[in-house]
């Protein structure tokens, strides 16, 4: 037993960094520098309220219940996106806005795009039959598969750090949208086409499968493994997207081959093209390409027992197209 | 001109009284408008729901606890009590069924049977125990959305705006970008909940700053029982951010345990089944045990005591969303480590008086639903229930009044007072100065009062707006998210809600439930079972006093010492 004291690790003080931009007058962004006293387990958003409250700087920066519920908070720290209000101050920390979203002010981040893209992907329960009434038929067993899924708050740290969203135009709907559609294509009560949803409005299978956003989500959801990749098992049999296609063609080629031939994989996926010719032409001489291999009949040893697996698991990867 | 949206129904507040009025007055077949000041289903205080109560009638034993339960331990009887009953039936017969239908998930045992935590009145959860707000606000959130309804989020609005008889609609500042703008409307549904950030330490969220009863006092609307202020006493002290989690002082999924609270020497004080088993969010006695201790200096309001589940298999304590997680981010051991507790400003029973078969105010055209109205303490259940009730009663009124006209003067008036506080000037007072200035004069109020301590408040808070307001200035002119603008529109709801908070608690002559005078230290139920009632008209303060009647049960004692009740 014992009764919460000042760790001796603790500083005295906290000097922080803030980004201050006003797109409506700054010219460009600057940053402001201030010390702050420290305070027993100072959090980061103590940090911004002493800036605001003490030295009156009125600074735009969003928070709403200071306690991981709201998600508002979210800001990056020192490169790395933390919700403001959990996180313990650091001695150093330049803050910014979160990436990947459109700047208010300073630390203030548009949610629009956000929501956008979440009024797309159909986001309430589209019933299979009409709804029973209090209490509907269903257990914990039939939704412990999501119960991870439902923990998430929304705080958009995930968006932020993904590198498909960062590319301009990816079309791709990012981690935090991907678990709102994958609660509900897991959900036994649902019965709209989740698949077609993650394949061609998500485009799921432009996730890279890098895990940036499980390693930044402060309520550690396992998003890759409970919300992307059940979206692509879902979604990969049936999807029209050339990610659909590419995971058929994967699975199909090693399926047969007992390994990942690339040209095969490329050639499966798209057919032949004049596009693949002119890259295949260009991939030869560098020896980025194995013509020997991908047309000769030849399994690595092992092979065998992959076919196997690929059985035992009732794995379909026939192409419908 | 400034722009003028038209509207049959304009909603104000996004939590869960708000939001249920909006798709209630919507299955009515009214054109409805929602203006929240944070942002819809994640700022308001419905996101901290944990427990939601489920209304057990299937005996007369267990109807009889749960009317008890509200009226006795959760309202001390300040509640209308016929409103309870009607509230208990909706929320047995369709809250749970309503959320469902959208999705949420109603916590199952093994069996598929809801799993209630156990205890004289059963409450279901969401998910797991402290996690039902955000799911259920969120489900809320997404329907609004889904059905196309207008939603102004990160918009404050900032007066009522009336034609001299009735509510004909709201001036609004989207503070995002800027812009400025009012919405005609038939009739208000005012929803802006019971907690306010109005003292130092406070379980409120950042943007509530009591509008609601500021712009509701400013149109002569009345406010009863504003004094009745519930104080949680097992809140976290550090770090300062925190102060909005609750230890919760009520069973744990599954077991009859719960947190306990310890002084300074190490000794506990408090435990629910111990000190109050008839209540099962025992708040008041919690505080009441707290005041002993600060009273001989084994505690204080600010720390100096601790609360924690060391005495729980620590196993247990993961059926809640938060409170393990809370001490290992703290790099402590829940199995064997207790957190230094202070107090918070939490909920207010009171608020605007209404009548509950209709949630109408005495203003034609303005409702109220939820935890804003003085007839009920609040929870997300009950002001659903609200929401209802006056976002039906607003249709009907609205489809069949005449159509609202708002008079471009009087926007104007208002654009002016809040732009005039846009400007800087190098010796002005900064606006978050004067909010902390005030959330001072609160805390230095405190738990315990009396008549000194009380006129001492209210000379404060009028200095406060004497001295500050006229010379608020801000660090910059922007129009775009300016922290200080909002303050400084914030700092003018806090006053005239503290003012009429003050000169409620100096008419109420007598303590009960949270509310606390050391100079008449006993509950009188026989001159004080009523809503106390304040309004402003002109400028001149005035009181009276509206009995509350008592159907269904009484209290056994006409007049007890404070710290002898068990309510």
């Amino acid at each position: 037993m014992s009764p919460s004291s000042k760790p001796t690790t603790e500083p005295d003080k906290v000097r922080v960094r803030l980004y201050r931009f006003d797109p409506a007058t700054d010219q460009a962004p600057r940053y402001e520098s201030y010390e702050v006293p420290y305070t027993p387990r100072m959090r980061i958003m103590d940090v911004l309220d002493h800036v605001h409250e003490t030295l009156a700087v009125d600074f735009g920066y969003r928070w709403l219940c200071g306690t991981k519920k709201c998600g508002t908070c979210a800001v990056n720290v020192n490169g790395t996106p933390k919700l403001a209000c959990w996180d313990a101050a650091e001695p150093e920390m330049t803050i910014e806005p979160l990436s990947n979203l459109p700047l208010v002010r300073d630390l203030v981040t548009s949610r629009d795009p956000f929501e956008a893209s979440l009024a797309s992907l159909s986001p309430m329960l589209v019933r299979k039959a009409e709804y029973a009434g209090f209490p509907e038929p269903l257990s914990a067993q039939d939704m412990a598969p999501t119960a991870h899924l439902r923990d998430c708050i929304q705080c958009l740290a995930c968006q932020s750090v993904c590198p498909v969203l960062r590319q301009p135009d990816s079309g791709f709907a990012g981690p935090a949208l991907l678990v709102a559609l994958s609660e509900l294509a897991q959900d036994p009560r649902d019965g709209a086409d989740r698949a077609r949803l993650a394949d061609e409005v998500a485009q799921v299978f432009k996730c890279v499968s890098c895990y940036e956003c499980e390693r930044v989500c402060p309520t550690e959801i396992p998003i890759v493994s409970e919300a992307i990749e059940p979206l692509k098992r879902l979604a990969h049999s049936a999807g029209r997207s050339a990610g659909a296609r590419r995971t058929r063609a994967f699975l199909d080629v090693v399926k047969a081959r007992g390994y990942a031939n690339a040209a095969l994989v490329a050639l499966k996926t798209n057919g032949f093209s004049l596009h693949g010719l002119r890259l295949a032409l260009r991939l030869l001489p560098r020896g980025k390409l194995n013509l020997a291999d991908a047309f000769l009949k030849r399994s690595p040893p092992g092979a065998a027992a992959i076919r196997k697996t690929y059985e035992s698991n009732g794995q379909s990867s026939e192409n419908p197209e | 001109m400034v722009d003028v949206l038209e509207t049959d129904v304009l909603v104000i507040g996004g939590g869960a009284a708000g939001t249920n009025a909006v798709l209630k007055a919507a299955d009515r077949g009214a054109r409805v408008a929602l203006v929240v000041k944070g942002l819809l289903g994640k700022s308001g205080c419905s996101i901290f729901a944990s427990h939601l109560p489920y209304h057990d009638t299937s005996t007369e034993q267990k109807s009889h606890d749960r009317l008890r339960y509200a009226v006795r331990y959760y309202n001390h009887y300040l509640a209308d009590q016929d409103y309870c009953i009607r509230m208990g039936a909706y929320m047995r017969n369709e809250f749970f069924a309503d959320l469902e239908r959208l999705g949420v998930y109603w916590r199952r045992d093994e069996h598929g049977r809801p799993e209630a935590i156990q205890s004289r009145t059963p409450a279901l959860v969401v998910h797991k125990q402290g996690a039902s707000g955000p799911i259920i606000m969120d489900k809320r959130r997404r329907e609004i959305f889904r059905r196309g309804i207008p939603v102004h989020e990160e918009c404050a609005v900032t007066s009522l705006l009336t034609d001299g008889e009735r509510v004909v609609g709201a001036t609004v500042l989207d503070y995002r970008r800027g812009r400025y703008f009012a919405i005609a409307a038939n009739c208000v549904v005012l929803a802006t909940g019971h907690s306010d950030y109005l003292a130092t330490r406070a379980t409120a969220t950042r943007e509530q700053s009591a509008d609601g009863v500021a712009m509701a006092l400013r149109v002569g609307v009345e406010l009863a029982n504003m004094e009745i202020q519930w104080w949680h006493a097992s809140d976290v002290l550090e770090p300062r951010a925190w102060m909005r989690y609750h230890l919760y002082p009520n069973p744990l999924m599954g077991t009859q345990e719960t947190s306990r609270l310890y002084n300074a020497n190490g000794e506990m004080f408090y435990e629910q089944k111990t000190h109050s088993p008839g209540a099962s969010a025992p708040y008041t006695e919690q505080m009441r045990r707290l005041a002993r201790e600060v009273i001989a200096g084994r505690a204080r309001w600010d720390g100096g005591y601790f609360s924690g589940y060391d005495h729980i298999p620590a196993e247990i304590t993961k059926t809640y969303q938060h409170q393990a997680k809370i001490w290992a981010k703290l790099g402590l051991d829940v199995g064997q480590d207790r957190i230094e507790c202070g107090i918070t400003w939490h909920m207010r029973q009171g608020g605007i008086n209404v009548d509950t078969v209709t949630m109408a105010t005495s203003l034609p055209g303005l409702h109220v639903a939820g935890g804003l109205g003085c007839h009920y303490l609040g929870g997300v259940g009950p002001v659903s229930y609200d929401g209802k009730v006056a976002g039906e009663a607003a249709a009907e009124t609205a489809l069949t009044a005449k159509r609202s006209v708002v008079s471009q003067q009087a926007v104007a008036a208002e654009e002016k007072r809040i732009f005039g506080f846009l400007r800087v000037e190098p010796d002005g007072v900064r606006p978050i100065q004067a909010k902390l200035r005030i959330r001072e004069i609160m805390w230095q109020l405190g738990y315990i009062k009396n008549e000194a301590k009380l006129q001492d408040a209210l000379a404060a808070i009028q200095a406060t707006r004497e001295e500050m307001v006229p010379r608020l200035s801000l660090s910059s002119t922007s129009r775009s998210w300016n922290t200080a603008w909002m303050d400084a529109l914030d700092v003018c709801s806090m006053l005239d809600a503290c003012e009429a908070t003050i000169r409620s608690a100096l008419n109420r002559k007598e303590s009960r439930g949270p509310f606390y005078r050391e100079d008449y230290p006993f509950v009188d139920n026989e001159n004080w079972m009523c809503r106390n009632i304040v309004s402003r008209v002109n400028g001149e303060w005035r009181s009276r006093i509206q009995p509350i009647p008592a159907p269904h049960m009484k209290p056994e004692k006409s007049r007890e010492p404070f710290f002898e009740a068990d309510y």
